[in-house]
């Protein structure tokens, strides 16, 4: 018989299905990756290793001393003195590189404008026609709605005035991946009329224009494809896109802007409070009183048509600067990159590269920067003024000697929310952008320049290499889908003027106000509220402009101020204030008024809620309640993300999620130490009592839950020692022991050897279960490692610790009588248990009074791995660590404050954590310094083989990474790293759009395909079944009830789980074999995959003989595991608990 | 598979005799034990004879030193079972301890030495066929395991207080028996040493070498004080030779640190990490 190993074929990836990678190929894989490093010893010069080990630095004392060139000094100098991390300056350098266009596309480029410009002027004349006869058009589209359709005037064909590139490719600050030039297409004066101006008449006719270019074009075969689009969201500007034939159609755009002649409408028409749409033109209802009064400014239609006037003039203006600064390009490059990855670069309301051009020049023309500065100073320049200004109140402008027409600042400060005036001085560049995406320009450069100075942080990877995705970002995030509503909106709000200004778009009419009135109805209860930009949308030529209605939905995400974000009550001005009515207006049928314990009567709002998951979702309901009250958008249409709470549900009828449920193990933590700490008639006394268990750092998946017991359910109620499990019952409750370590006083009576030292722990144990059984009736049982004590239906286990015994297990003489200290597994694993995670335990439940929510974040991550069969891999406290590690380095993000974000971002770093060359530091309570962080990365990279795969370095342990020096293994890790990449996948599509039908457990569910052996278990003997991802319909008593007992019978069942006995005993028979993986909360199933090492065939030695069978063949005695046995030892070794043993003999035969 | 006739024992070369071993009667699979005669020519463990001890590999976890004995019974009487880990180590358990103290074993696969009372007897294992298998589990004395085998060891692990107390005191007596032994017997080694003529012999450290401090930390601290004391006397940037030095360090320093950035950079780009979308 023999076993063969088929290679594994993995399913194509369907749909959503969680795919996790054989963990044997990785394996194989790995062990080749392995061999590599261990090959022969590479030279100096060449430290970089093919496989991506950063290898230490050798350079010969000759190359070192050597006379320094001048040109060589002066770059070490100003690698010295300019850049705090010389590393930025020099990533910089490489990112510029990456982005800028080559030589070889700038010329395909060139080639293709120049031909589209050579095709352009050679569109023939036309004959005149009505504006509304469209006939002389065939299979184009006319790239603008008109909305009421009655508008006179001629059209003809003409050949453009002339064409111009202008934008950022002739600026040289274009950048990949996206690459578009802008082409200005002069419409020739004859066209277009004087009046056009009024009523979206021009709008039309370069519209109509703009579709006579495309029918021209399409008669020619040198494009690739044609389609519309329309400049930043804005519906009246439409563009036609341009893409060349062949290969570089994917990546180079060309955009058509049609431009009036310069100069054709005098700008001073444009003054922001002028009205050039006439309501009876735009409702079509002729009003005459009204009309000639008052007719409203329409601002945003004002600037649309005069914003067309300037490219050629703002083209030149930028580069007559870009001349001036040699760094311009490069600074425009690097803003370009940094707006992106937050996403403000695109969409109605954006800030793109033409802003942060005309940002850098205003900097220029006001001096605020040198010409001669280099990119990364003025690029932190650009940062530290936009951290500092508040352009929603104190705009700015380009203009240099007033245009006596011109509006002033504060008329612009009227008509729009952001003021950023051009060098004409009559045009807003911010007219669109609404004061809350300022905001978030605001924040993220003040977090940014945060980021660059702490010199702990990578900087360059948080500033321009981490994409913000909304979902990732923001605590709460929403969405407002079926757009339509916003209509209603609009008739609620009344917002006709707004609607004219915008020429019917009712979205970014009716958005601002809405997000204002959220703002408004939130206050302080969050610290940002953000959105996301309306995307630009592209059309094909063929077809009419898409409706504003099929957009996708729109995104709002909140940054959540956890001091006040849960609370239930908002409480409002006294009752007799005028202020009252306001706030009743405010909140609608929802205000009461309410009398107060300081016997105050107010207006207040109370919202529902009990818990702190509950409490989540008061967020929810105030914006459900507003957005109904005030702009008429049902609830239907609000999505809020997140439903990942319910995976960590403790309590369900009281739907808790831990937190309240941590609090209380804590109470009782405390009340015990307290009555430990009063204990009198002990030998020595106690210095310390520190917990050392999750549950009192907050980070337990499930924390214990008092209980109280089913005397019939055990045997021996009688027995004065404790209860016992019936074999024939269910598995009985599992009772977690919380762990405390006590330390006892050093006394000269301690001996000094560590047997003897054993024994006097135990007799501690004995006498502090027997003191506090006299003083405080509680029920305890002593071991010769622990002690423990039942209390108010919970069991804590107490460890007494001599803080000596590491040092006393570690000592030894040598032979000419000096002690030294060699260090042992022994001494460290005790060290780890009564030093380091008390230590951690304390710190961590720290971090958790700073920051709310990192508990839930943990349990969250954790039920993360465990479900996926990590957890004994990346173990409590490691995964702890990472998640602390969420909060204090949160860079470029803000601290988590919603469980959801803090997983996502867990599931980030996991997976694009660069585990091989870095190590994870977490600096607890900000205790290593910059110099620290040197050191030890420094010391990371010399050892770099000898470490742990995953290197997590604390401030109390910098060189050793204390949690994850057994596991995970290199293969273990990689495994996780592309479970949680593929993980992260899955959820943010589950979580942003809703179309998926999909549960988003399906991340929780682990992949059984890999395996070989699945060995499934009798669900009434796993004690944890209730929390299983899946929980089961049918529940079986375990012999609690609900809520603690004063005085209890008997001491209970304590910390029998016969899954874990069973997984232990397995491990120690077969480790050499086969890799056990299980889900330790509620999982069924036991997955088994065999080791392919182990299955070779070996020559016969008795060292290597367990569980093999042997096989003679010409004289040569081999031995191959005996499979079969093996099989049936899986289910004779855990009899009443296994249920089926499940071959998947697909992979594998016996 | 090697020939192996119904009645003949199967021996593999290198002298071992294949033995299967089934759980229980109905069992479909089986165990394979190799024994042989235990002989080492340097053995010295006086509980191993030569001639009449049983090496026997690859015993399942699920038999204890109890169900060993029991299985081998039927080939003659037994003196002793041994099982371990692996090969050739013995048991070090210079102290007896109660059994609450003792470490728990391992529930693997092990190698056991079975001393019988009779040379005999370890023929007879020899020539057993392989076809009758040995029974771990009969009728009369079943082995418990699973969910039965957890219970019990649960139970057992519950002890009242007192029974542990004793189990400490027991201990503690008998260390302090031994530690007051031990001083006894220093004490009388000094007096006999004084003895001679009143005169005391002055140990630890010969003429002209410095006697060193007796633990490694104190060690380090005066090796540190020593280098301190030196460091001391030395004048910094004195000559101008020293100056030039140090400015070389500094450039030195400077180079490194940006050929250090340097090879970062590339290690970067190989990794393709300059790509920002």
């Amino acid at each position: 018989m023999k076993k063969m190993r088929k290679k594994s074929v993995l399913p194509e990836a369907q749909d959503y299905k969680m795919e996790s990678p054989d963990p044997s190929q990785i394996e194989e894989q790995d062990e080749k990756s392995v061999k590599v490093t261990k090959g022969p010893k590479r030279q100096a010069e060449s430290t970089v290793s093919d496989n991506g080990v950063l290898q230490p630095l050798k350079m010969s004392k000759q190359e070192l001393y050597k006379a320094p060139t001048v040109e060589e000094f002066n770059q070490l100098k100003e690698a010295e003195n300019l850049f705090h991390c010389n590393l930025l300056k020099m990533q910089m350098d490489e990112l510029l590189k990456e982005v800028a266009l080559s030589e070889h596309r700038k010329n395909l480029l060139d080639f293709f404008v120049q031909q589209i410009t050579h095709l352009l002027h050679t569109v023939p004349k036309s004959e005149v026609v009505e504006l509304e006869d469209l006939s002389w058009l065939s299979g184009v589209e006319v790239p603008i709605r008109f909305i009421p359709k009655v508008a006179k005037g001629k059209f003809h064909m003409e050949p453009p005035e002339s064409i111009n590139l202008v934008g950022s490719y002739p600026l040289g600050t274009c950048i990949k991946p996206q690459v578009s030039v802008d082409l200005a297409v002069t419409i020739p004066a004859t066209i277009l009329h004087p009046m056009d101006a009024i009523n979206q008449k021009y709008p039309q006719k370069r519209a109509l224009y703009l579709a006579g270019l495309v029918q021209h074009l399409m008669s020619t075969k040198t494009v690739g494809s044609l389609r519309y689009s329309c400049l930043h969201g804005n519906r009246l500007r439409p563009l036609l896109l341009i893409k060349p034939r062949g290969k570089d159609s994917s990546s180079v755009t060309l955009r058509v802007h049609a431009v009036p002649p310069p100069n054709f409408l005098k700008p001073s028409r444009f003054h922001p409070q002028k009205n050039n749409v006439r309501t009876e033109w735009f409702t079509g209802v002729a009003d005459k009183q009204q009309a000639e009064l008052s007719e409203p400014p329409t601002p945003h239609y004002n600037s649309t048509i005069l914003g067309d006037h300037l490219p050629l003039s703002h083209f030149q203006f930028l580069s007559a600067n870009s001349t001036q600064c040699p760094a311009f390009r490069d600074v425009v490059a690097l803003l370009k990159v940094w707006l992106r990855q937050r996403g403000l670069d695109q969409g109605a309301g954006c800030f793109c590269g033409f802003h942060a051009s005309m940002l850098l020049a205003y900097l220029l023309s006001t001096h605020k920067v040198g010409k001669s500065m280099n990119a990364y100073q003025l690029f932190r320049n650009v940062l530290h003024f936009l951290a500092s200004t508040d352009l929603t109140k104190n705009g700015i402008t380009l203009a240099k000697n007033a245009d006596t027409k011109a509006p002033s600042i504060p008329e612009f400060h009227m008509a729009f929310s952001v003021v950023f005036v051009d060098p004409s001085g009559h045009l807003n560049l911010c007219a669109d952008m609404t004061t809350f995406t300022y905001k978030q320009i605001q924040h993220e450069a003040l977090l940014s320049i945060k980021i660059w100075d702490d010199p702990t942080v990578d900087c360059f990877q948080a500033l321009f290499m981490t994409t913000k995705a909304m979902i990732r970002t923001y605590d709460n995030v929403f969405y407002l889908s079926e757009l339509v509503k916003l209509q209603a909106s609009c008739k609620k709000l009344s917002l006709l003027n707004e609607l004219m200004d915008h020429s019917g778009n009712y979205v970014l009419a009716a958005f601002p106000f809405i997000l204002s009135l959220l703002q408004q109805g939130l206050g302080e209860r969050i610290h940002l509220l953000a959105h996301s930009l309306p995307p630009d949308p592209e059309w094909s030529v063929d077809s009419a402009p898409p409706k504003h209605k099929n957009q996708p939905p729109l995104c709002v995400g909140l940054l959540l101020n956890l001091q006040h974000a849960l609370c239930s009550l908002e409480r409002g001005p006294p009752a007799d204030s005028p202020k009252a009515t306001e706030f009743r207006q405010m909140w609608g049928s929802r205000s009461e008024l309410r009398r107060f314990q300081d016997g105050a009567i107010t207006e207040a709002v109370l919202w529902s809620g009990s818990s702190v998951c509950q409490k989540r979702l008061i967020l929810r309901e105030i914006i459900a309640h507003l957005l109904q009250l005030h702009a008429d958008i049902p609830g239907s249409c609000v999505r809020f993300v997140g439903q990942l709470d319910s995976l960590i549900t403790v309590d369900k009828e009281d739907s808790t999620t831990g937190e309240e449920e941590s609090l209380k193990v804590i109470q009782a933590y405390e009340d015990l130490s307290r009555k430990l700490w009063q204990l009198e008639g002990l030998p020595l006394s106690i210095t310390s009592v520190q917990g050392a268990h999750q549950v009192i750092r907050c980070t337990q998946v499930f924390p214990p839950v008092p209980v109280k017991l089913d005397y019939s359910f055990f045997v021996g109620e009688k027995n004065p020692v404790g209860l016992m499990p019936k074999a024939d019952k269910p598995c009985p409750y599992y009772i977690t022991p919380i762990k405390v370590i006590v330390h006892m006083e050093g006394s000269g009576k301690w001996p000094s050897d560590h047997l003897a030292i054993h024994h006097i722990k135990a007799a501690f144990h004995v006498c502090l279960g027997e003191l506090l059984n006299k003083h405080h009736k509680y029920r305890y049982h002593a071991k010769p490692t622990y002690l423990d004590v039942w209390k108010d239906g919970l069991a804590f286990r107490i460890h007494v610790a001599y803080h000596r015994e590491p040092q006393i297990l570690r000592e030894a003489l040598t032979p000419e009588g000096m002690l030294i200290y060699r260090d042992n597994p022994e001494a460290q694993s005790l060290e780890l248990e009564t030093q380091h995670k008390p230590y951690l335990t304390s710190t961590l439940h720290g971090l958790q009074q700073q920051h709310g929510c990192f508990g839930a974040v943990s349990r969250l991550s954790k039920r993360w791995l465990a479900s996926q069969f990590l957890l004994e891999d990346i173990q409590e406290e490691p995964a702890d660590l990472l998640v602390a590690s969420l909060f204090l380095h949160s860079a470029p993000f803000d601290p988590p404050s919603s469980p959801q974000v803090g997983f996502l971002r867990f599931l980030y770093v996991l997976s694009t954590f660069d585990w091989r060359n870095n190590p994870l530091v977490v600096n607890l309570n900000q205790k290593l310094t910059a110099a620290d962080y040197a050191e030890l990365k420094n010391d990371f990279v010399v050892s770099r083989e000898s470490l742990p795969a995953m290197f997590i370095a604390t401030p109390n342990d910098k060189t050793v990474s204390v949690w994850t020096k057994e596991a995970p293994s290199v293969q273990m890790l990689q495994h996780a790293v592309m479970l949680a990449a593929k993980s992260l996948q899955v959820v943010q599509a589950q979580l942003v759009d809703s179309s998926l039908k999909q549960d988003i457990r399906v991340v929780f569910r682990p992949s059984l395909e890999a395996f070989d052996v699945l060995i499934h278990l009798v669900p009434k003997q796993v004690p944890l079944l209730a929390k299983a991802v899946d929980p089961p319909l049918v529940t079986f008593q375990q012999g609690v009830f609900k809520g603690s007992a004063t005085t209890e019978r008997a001491l209970p069942i304590i910390d029998y789980d016969p899954v874990r006995l069973y997984l232990s005993e397995l491990r120690e028979a077969f480790g050499d074999l086969a890799l056990f993986f299980y889900d330790p909360f509620g999982g069924t199933v036991i997955a088994v995959l065999w080791k392919p090492k182990a299955f070779e065939s070996q020559s016969f030695k008795t060292t290597l003989m367990n569980a093999r069978r042997v096989e003679v063949y010409n004289d040569v005695v081999s031995t191959v595991p005996n499979v079969e046995a093996i099989l049936q030892d899986f289910h004779l070794i855990g009899e009443g608990l296994v249920k089926t043993v499940e071959l998947r003999t697909e992979k594998w035969v016996i | 598979m090697a020939a192996s006739g119904s009645e003949h024992a199967t021996v593999i070369p290198g002298g071992f005799t294949v033995l299967s071993l089934k759980f229980r009667e109905e069992d479909a699979a089986a165990h394979q034990l190799c024994v042989k005669e235990h002989r080492i020519r340097s053995e010295k463990n006086i509980n191993r004879p030569q001639d009449r001890t049983l090496f026997i590999l690859n015993i399942p976890p699920y038999c204890t030193q109890s169900v060993v004995t029991d299985m081998f019974q039927q080939f003659g009487p037994i003196e002793s079972v041994e099982l371990c880990e692996k090969p050739g180590e013995s048991k070090s358990s210079s102290r007896n301890l109660s059994k609450h103290f003792r470490p728990p074993e391992k529930y693997c696969f092990r190698v056991g030495y079975v001393v019988f009372k009779k040379a005999s007897s370890v023929t007879a294992v020899k020539c057993h066929p392989q076809s009758s298998p040995l029974i771990v589990s009969t009728k009369e004395r079943p082995v418990k395991t699973g969910i039965h085998k957890w219970i019990e060891q649960y139970s057992q692990s519950v002890i009242p207080g007192q029974t542990l107390q004793t189990a400490v005191d027991d201990f503690m007596n008998e260390f302090d028996r031994q530690k007051k032994e031990e001083e006894v017997e220093e004490k009388e080694q000094e007096e006999e040493e004084e003895e001679e003529e009143g005169w005391v012999k002055v140990k630890k450290g010969i003429r002209g070498i410095k006697v060193r401090p007796h633990s490694q930390t104190a060690n380090e601290k005066t090796l540190q004080k020593e280098k301190a004391k030196s460091e001391r006397k030395e004048l910094v940037n004195f000559y101008s030779w020293q100056h030039r030095n140090t400015q070389k360090e500094h450039l030195a320093e400077l180079r490194k640190k940006f050929e250090e950035d340097k090879q970062k950079i590339a290690l970067l780009r190989v990794q393709r990490k300059f790509k920002p979308y």
